[in-house]
């Protein structure tokens, strides 16, 4: 039986009659190309299959950890400095790689002011499933934007990943109407750590309380399915 | 210059000194033949077992689309709000305006087209009637006057 877009796959299930553009088809997390039948995809995680408009396929699961991915914007937790390069934890499997050279302005002799404890709001470079994770915090015009180290005072937490990417989600108002009440600033990775800062700590603790609502609303679905 | 393709030069003479550049020429086509007579074999192989789909894989902040998340709201860090009305502000425009349009251009057009058909069928359907009705009559035989 042909899986369809939508149905619930479990790994080693495969995907036939791919659509693609001029041959070209983009894959999200949880598929992979089949080996023996190249034209093929097999599913490597259990979850939705979902499918964008023209060529994208990817699997929605409830994966609990962070694959790097290149070009995700992630908050890491600084836990050593040796040299030149800094390890990162953003909660994959391995610590990410930053160079402190990756950062707007930094030269051999001038280098940023970082030490082992910060949060930093970064880039990933590269990643790839033999390397270790490549950090950097400016873009490809040599521009920090909106990267760089994140300031002392805040607060920093893990939430899921899947109430991370419904909260980047634009359709989504809760950080905006959040924000008509509280004044706050945040950094929002997507391996699911975030680091907040508010005027007051009282703020903070009810901006926690909401992420704990916002992820008990999520699994809502799952536990009146499982109920019924 | 013609003899490489047609005659075969002895080996006596390529090894003459006049015939050193010649020599080099003619041993370089020997070695691509042969690469090729090797090779041959695995490029088909190859060829066998990729597929004519190129898959490259993305991040999920492609798929669906996701915003960066520093944001910063009610003016805790200006720096960051100037930074988000680029990119933040835009998408958000963009969402509202798709949200007030509660019929999609798609849905437009197949609305429009299904119109289209049956006001096609209604004409066609009528077109029939009117020559269903149009028979022709036959002028009844009655005594000429």
């Amino acid at each position: 039986m042909p899986l369809k877009v939508g149905d619930f796959v479990l790994p080693g299930e495969l995907i036939e009659d791919i659509k693609s553009i001029k041959g070209l088809t983009i894959v999200g997390p949880g598929l992979r190309q089949n080996e023996e039948k190249p034209n093929i995809l097999c599913v490597t995680q259990p979850g939705t299959l979902r499918f964008k408009a023209p060529n994208m396929y990817w699997i929605e699961g409830k994966r609990k950890r962070y694959i790097p991915k290149k070009g995700d914007l992630v908050v890491g937790i600084v836990v050593k400095k040796s040299g030149d390069t800094l390890k990162v934890d953003i909660g994959a499997a391995e610590f990410a790689s930053l160079s402190m050279l990756a950062f707007e302005g930094a030269t051999k002799k001038q280098k940023p002011d970082v030490q082992v404890g910060d949060c930093v709001y970064a880039k990933l470079l590269n990643a790839h499933r033999e390397m270790e994770p490549e950090l950097v915090c400016i873009d490809s015009y040599y521009k920090a934007g909106k990267l760089g180290i994140l300031p002392n005072q805040g607060f920093l937490l893990t939430i899921s990943l899947n109430l991370t990417q419904s909260l980047l989600d634009i359709e989504n108002p809760l950080l905006r109407s959040i924000g008509k009440k509280i004044p706050y600033e945040m950094a929002l990775g997507v391996n699911g750590k975030v680091w907040i800062n508010c005027k007051k700590s009282k703020e903070v603790i009810y901006l926690m309380k909401i992420f704990d609502v916002a992820e008990r609303e999520l699994h809502k679905d799952a536990v009146t399915v499982c109920n019924d | 210059m013609e003899n490489s393709k047609q005659i075969k030069l002895s080996k006596a003479i390529l090894e003459m000194k006049f015939m050193k550049r010649t020599k080099e020429k003619v041993e370089k086509e020997k070695e691509d033949a042969e690469g090729q007579a090797m090779y041959s074999g695995e490029i088909t192989e190859e060829m066998r077992r990729t597929g004519n789909l190129v898959f490259i894989s993305t991040s999920i902040v492609n798929c669906k689309n996701l915003i960066d998340g520093r944001l910063s709201f009610g003016g805790m860090n200006p720096e960051i709000e100037k930074l988000m009305a680029n990119d933040y502000g835009i998408q958000l425009g963009e969402e509202e305006k798709r949200k007030e349009k509660d019929i999609t251009d798609v849905e437009m057009a197949e609305g429009y087209s299904t119109v289209v058909n049956t006001v096609e069928k209604k004409f066609s359907k009528s077109n029939k009637h009117k020559f269903k009705n149009k028979k022709f009559m036959k002028p009844v035989d009655g005594p000429l006057m």
